[in-house]
């Protein structure tokens, strides 16, 4: 019997055989020809991956006890989707008012025409609380239940409202510390950046690396997703209740002696941390655009570092502790003031216009008696001089970890603007301009036993989930410890002899006034005086150091009834921060069980 | 007879053709086979995937709540708000007069605040994946037909 090679099973197989390999044959021919590999690229291109920029969290900032003073909220951007949108009138009927948005302008921009390509999403408004989102969203299911899909024109409906979250800088204690945390320009979302105090100086560090990255979007690539490290967090040396304090007493102060302007620094003198630094005036950093308005014409953001001026008679610390030092002078030296000290072909008087006898260096600094400063500059020495004040970083940077410092430079013997006077006015610290911190910090070697440490407001930086403390550096070593040990004696007893209203009952403060006149059209006069008062203690151990400096006070204009009761009375709330107990008061516990 | 005896051994044709076509249809089977797994496999892929994805999302958003409720937290405990709740609880400043400072032998003082870890301290995170799932299957068939017999030979001697 003959075979039937075309059966009717075969044929059937060979028609399924054959479709199958057309099949083959056309996907070959698709996946290899010019058409496909364009659009492949083409969807390579647009769909395969997006580009995404990620912004890492900025960094916290802590104050040295760990409380927050610059961390982040979250916060909301609200937005449309044109191509949703079915009710424009009840967006802006919905959001009229809402971070005083206008009607109109919502009108307007939720009725723009969707356009694939160049209009698809407007922006209503940013750095909207959650709460008010909640509710947005709330209102927005209503609707959604009473009319689906905004299909119903004459009902109400929020399609096409979306909103996202995002963080944004935030500052619990609002103006507390403002002048030295700085601020971050958070409402530029793109291009925010630190400025002034430790949002400049650190932000870098803080602000972490922002990556701009290709985010898969197919499903299998995935595991390839980036991971941004947040910015690192930092522990500053501040205490923020000792600061709080500061700045309530220093308010008090100016509006006391309607003064222009203050600022007071504590220090620890043993390591260079700042416990506090006040200045006027201040902003509230959540509202950081309002900053004009405080800070009008050329004034300084952060007095303490920024605002050189004449230190007057405070400058008298280093003159008296550099002649000490060199042993141009010593405790029995006596001087017999005349009243007046002619020199470099001009005359130099004393804060009274009178002579007052014979001295010794420490009725000089009680009495301060320009005249007798004088004397003792020239004794040193005009290249001893400046090479001390140098050693004390007059005229040099402190390096302070703030943004915005500034220096007034020290003109020496070296120097054409130079004139043999200066050392005299100098000595007194009348002719030298110096800041706040300068000043703070070169007086610390009198009360660390000569060693300057570099002031710092970094405590500890928190990287990668560690935390690296800092370390305390020397500056420089202006003074022996016995000198060091002699002036702060000399200047414990001087503020008890005179019965200072520095004195702080209990403690043993050494310390020094100031009152330096301003000069208006190159004269000098009494009428506009920067009042000023630098202490430490406790004398035997000195754990703080107190500058106050009070600008152009009217009620009076002597440091010494300006500067030196302000100092007073920050100093002995600070004891009970700081935990230091009056002097012979403390009771040894073992002791009294043994 | 012989023609006969021949015939008995023959199959059927239709037996034949049966054998053919299921020969035919065997690598079409296996190939389907062989799709269906890839695609189960690949769909389970895409579903880790954007499970990935979406915890990526999670991640963010979790982070973002974290840094929302510290700066909530340090708003309610801010100075002012720290300072009105003591005044209303009728707390007021210590005066020197009631402060007494007993010094303690050995006592350093309040210690400096500690954020995160110094370095040189690792955290040592707890495995999320159970360690059956890191097992290869070499290891398994080793450990469980060579290692276990061979201490239970030993737990019998």
């Amino acid at each position: 019997m003959k075979k039937n090679y075309l059966s009717r099973i075969n044929l059937i197989g060979l028609s399924f055989s054959l479709a199958s390999i057309l099949i083959v044959l056309q996907m070959v021919r698709i996946q290899n020809s010019t058409k496909h590999q364009e659009l492949s690229r083409w969807a390579d291109a647009e769909y395969s991956y997006a580009i995404e920029n990620y912004y890492p969290e900025r960094g916290n900032i802590y104050d040295r006890w760990g409380r927050l003073l610059a961390g982040n909220e979250d916060v909301y951007e609200v937005g449309v989707m044109l191509e949703y949108v079915t009710n424009p009138a009840t967006i802006a009927q919905t959001l009229n008012g809402v971070n005083q948005l206008a009607y109109q302008d919502i009108l307007a921009a939720a009725s723009k025409t969707y356009d694939s390509e160049n209009s698809v999403y407007a922006v209503l408004t940013d750095f909207l609380p959650s709460g008010v989102i909640d509710a947005l969203s709330q209102i927005k299911q209503e609707y959604e239940i009473t009319n689906p899909y905004g299909r119903k024109e004459n009902l109400p409906s929020l399609r096409g409202v979306v909103w996202n979250s995002h963080l944004k800088r935030s500052y619990p204690e609002n103006s507390l510390a403002s002048n030295i945390l700085g601020f971050y320009s958070f409402m530029d979302r793109e291009y925010g950046v630190g400025y002034y105090g430790v949002e400049e100086y650190y932000n870098d560090l803080l602000a972490g690396k922002p990556m701009e990255t290709f985010m898969p979007r197919n499903p299998y690539l995935l595991e390839e997703l980036p991971t941004v490290p947040a910015g690192a967090s930092l522990v500053l040396t501040i205490d923020r209740e000792i600061q709080a304090m500061v700045e309530k007493k220093l308010d008090e102060a100016i509006k006391e002696y309607e003064a222009e302007s203050g600022t007071v620094i504590i220090m620890d003198p043993r390591n260079g941390e700042i416990l506090a630094m006040a200045s006027q005036p201040n902003v509230n950093l959540n509202q950081y655009w309002k900053y004009e308005e405080q800070f009008k014409g050329t004034t300084p953001f952060n007095r303490a570092i920024s605002e050189t001026y004449e230190p007057g008679s405070v400058f008298k610390v280093l003159t008296m502790a550099a002649a000490f030092d060199a042993g141009s002078v010593d405790e029995e030296t006596i001087f017999n003031d005349p009243g007046r000290f002619e020199y470099g072909g001009s005359t130099i008087y004393n804060w009274n216009r009178r002579g007052w006898g014979k001295q010794t260096m420490q009725g000089c600094m009680q009495n301060s008696l320009n005249v007798c400063l004088a004397w003792v500059a020239t004794e040193l020495g005009k290249d001893d001089f400046y090479d001390y004040m140098q050693a004390f970083g007059i005229g040099r940077r402190t390096n302070i970890d703030l943004g915005g410092e500034k220096i007034w430079p020290l003109s020496t013997p070296d120097d054409s603007d130079w004139y043999p006077i200066q050392l005299a006015t100098n000595s007194f610290g009348q002719g030298v301009a110096v800041t706040p911190i300068q000043l703070a910090s070169a007086v610390t070697a009198v009360a660390n036993d000569g060693k300057l440490m570099k002031p710092h407001v970094l405590k500890a930086i928190i990287q990668n989930g560690k935390q690296y403390n800092t370390t305390p550096q020397v500056q420089s070593i202006p003074l022996k410890p016995e000198t060091a040990k002699t002036i702060t004696d000399m200047l414990e007893k001087s503020l008890k002899e005179e019965s200072s209203l520095a004195l702080v009952p209990g403690y043993n403060i050494a310390g020094k006034t100031g009152t330096a006149e301003i000069p208006v059209e190159g004269v000098y006069g009494i009428d506009l005086t920067n009042a000023s008062f630098v202490g430490w203690g406790p004398a035997e151990d000195p754990q703080f150091l107190v500058y106050v400096w009070i600008e152009k006070p009217k009620s009076s204009p002597w440091g010494s009834v300006v500067a030196a009761p302000v100092f007073s009375s920050i100093t002995q709330e600070l004891v009970k921060y700081l935990d230091i107990p009056p002097a012979g008061s403390e009771i040894n516990l073992l002791a009294k069980e043994s | 007879m012989a023609k006969k005896s021949k015939q008995a051994y023959k199959q059927a044709p239709w037996r034949r053709q049966i054998q053919s076509i299921g020969l035919s249809l065997l690598p079409v089977v296996a190939i389907a086979i062989f799709i269906m797994l890839y695609l189960v496999i690949s769909a389970q892929a895409a579903a880790a995937g954007l499970e990935i994805m979406n915890l990526h999302f999670d991640e963010e958003e979790i982070l973002r709540k974290i840094a929302n409720q510290r700066t909530q937290l340090a708003l309610i405990t801010s100075f002012t708000q720290m300072q009105k709740r003591a005044e209303k609880l009728g707390y007021e400043p210590a005066s020197e007069s009631n402060i007494q400072y007993i010094k303690i032998s050995g006592y350093q003082g309040k210690n400096a605040v500690l954020i995160a870890p110094p370095p040189g301290i690792e955290n040592e995170s707890a495995l999320l994946v159970n360690d059956l799932y890191n097992e290869s299957l070499a290891n398994w068939f080793v450990e469980t037909f060579f290692i276990t017999s061979q201490s239970s030979q030993g737990d019998g001697s």
